[in-house]
């Protein structure tokens, strides 16, 4: 697994094809644990707010029990706040191989957000319930959006948006920032990670 | 003639019989059904000399030959001596080819001259794992690679690669994860230029083979309580085994790799046949399949991947003019 050589501010890209662990055919838990420690410690050394871009693209063949231990394991320890306020993206073509990491997602009720490429329009992977993903697009259209104009943007009140968006944060698809506003209240807004 | 070996009549104790068919499609075959009989007699042997009796078989199937390398480790710990009957050329030389010999030659006698199929040019166009013995999972991804390679170099295309060593990859790691006993288990895969499996069609297969001396699925499964009602019978079990997300261990993100099996076999238009216990469980894109079958010792796994030809909806139209 290789470090990208350009590290851009907060994020980090690890293309899993390269490097020890690495290589086209990543089978077994075991593998997949492996590099899930590798990931881990990348995750780790982020600043709070810093996204990991796994870069999946190389590989030929990732079979379930790889994308559960590597992938599954550490977006549920994510999601469950190990890593504080990181992030995982994936980086992968619509292609055969997300079937897996798909299975042992829906498997765990988990999600990631997957970029063909760095810089493109971003998707998902896993299972996010129905009534968030409008959410949760609305919020990657907007880049960077405070919970009132997002209530105002999909209809909801505020009390609703906010519960909505706050459990997105939580399965780690978005950032969520508390700002004090005047008079004396917090004001949530919410970014897009990838 | 009569008292030409008589060395070896009358040292003989046990003679282990198999059903073979001697009709029909599947005449012939050493699959794992055709060593019930013997699995059964190797259960009363206790020390004495066993000829197992393999005159009658033409072909050997993956299944066949990893059904008999476990039914070999099952008898040669409860005999004197095991004497294998060959006859013919041609299924010496595939087990040869098979590696066979060299996994049991020191193990087992048989009167067929070994040395000189070793001679004879190793070619077998079909073959993409020989028998193989494994313990650990840390052994599948070498496994993986080499016939990833060998795949390669026949020109499969990149899917059916992906299909054949996730299959291989998912149903080793079940081997090496639950299947623990003192032979670990044995690997197959064999890629034939017709279809082996069920009524006779025009296409190819790859059959991938897996036996191993563990526990057992039903007795895996009732690890966790939650399945009580799940493992009544060894095919219940097996049934319930298929299921996404089921596993001994109930933890999350376990038990997707059988279904997954499933699912590649059967969008292959293949099968999945699974054999624990007293019971055999085939799935199909569709349907299920149960019987109730003699003891294995074990759990055994066989996977048909039947290879549509990519031709097959570009075939010649009769032209109009």
């Amino acid at each position: 697994m290789a470090e990208d050589q350009s590290r851009r501010g907060s994020h980090r890209v690890f293309e899993i094809a390269s490097g020890d662990f690495g290589g086209k055919l990543m089978v077994t838990r075991r593998t997949g644990r492996a590099v899930r420690e590798v990931l881990g410690e990348a995750l780790e050394a982020l600043p709070q707010g810093g996204a990991l871009f796994v870069d999946t693209r190389g590989v030929e063949l990732m079979d379930y029990s790889f994308a559960d231990e590597a992938l599954g394991v550490l977006v549920s320890r994510v999601a469950g706040g190990e890593y504080g306020e990181r992030h995982l993206v994936l980086v992968e073509e619509d292609r055969d191989l997300l079937e897996n990491v798909e299975a042992s997602l829906r498997q765990r009720s988990l999600a990631m957000v997957r970029v063909d490429e760095l810089g493109s329009e971003p998707g998902l992977v896993g299972k996010v319930p129905d009534h968030l993903v409008d959410t949760l697009w609305a919020i990657y259209d907007a880049g960077s959006i405070t919970n009132a104009d997002l209530a105002k943007k999909l209809g909801l009140n505020h009390t609703a948006c906010n519960n909505r968006a706050t459990r997105l944060a939580k399965l780690g698809l978005i950032r969520r920032k508390v700002e004090t506003a005047a008079p004396g209240g917090r004001q949530y807004s919410y970014e897009r990670i990838a | 003639m009569l008292f030409s070996s008589p060395a070896t009549i009358t040292t003989v104790k046990t003679q282990l019989q198999l059903n073979i068919r001697s009709r029909g499609a599947m005449s012939g075959v050493l699959t794992l059904g055709s060593l019930d009989p013997a699995f059964k007699g190797a259960t009363r042997v206790s020390g004495e000399r066993v000829m197992l009796d393999l005159r009658s078989v033409e072909f050997v199937e993956p299944a066949g030959i990893c059904g008999l390398a476990a039914l070999l480790e099952f008898l040669v710990p409860r005999s004197d001596t095991v004497n294998l009957a060959l006859s013919g050329r041609d299924v010496p030389a595939y087990l040869e080819r098979m590696n066979f010999f060299r996994l049991f030659g020191e193990r087992v006698a048989t009167d067929t001259d070994v040395a000189s199929l070793e001679e004879r040019q190793r070619h077998n166009p079909g073959t993409l794992q020989e028998l193989i013995n494994f313990h650990d999972e840390e052994e599948i991804p070498g496994i993986i690679e080499r016939i990833s390679e060998i795949l390669e170099n026949k020109g499969y295309r990149l899917r059916e690669r992906v299909g054949i060593c996730s299959v291989l990859s998912e149903v080793c790691a079940n081997a090496a994860e639950h299947g623990a006993s003192s032979f670990g288990a044995y690997a197959a895969v064999q890629a034939y230029n017709h279809i082996v499996s069920g009524p006779r069609r025009r296409g190819e297969e790859v059959l991938v083979a897996i036996a191993d001396g563990g526990v057992g699925v039903r007795e895996t499964l009732s690890r966790n309580p939650k399945y009580a009602e799940h493992t009544i019978t060894d095919n219940d079990a097996l049934r319930h085994a298929l299921g996404m997300g089921v596993s001994g261990t109930g933890e999350l993100g376990r038990g997707g790799g059988l279904a997954l099996v499933a699912q590649i076999s059967g969008r292959a238009s293949g099968s999945l046949s699974l054999r624990s216990g007293a019971g055999r469980v085939t799935a199909y894109e569709d349907r299920k399949n149960s019987r109730n079958v003699p003891d294995f010792p074990g759990t055994f796994v066989r996977v048909s991947l039947p290879r549509v030809a990519e031709a097959d909806d570009k075939k010649p139209r009769a032209r109009t003019r």
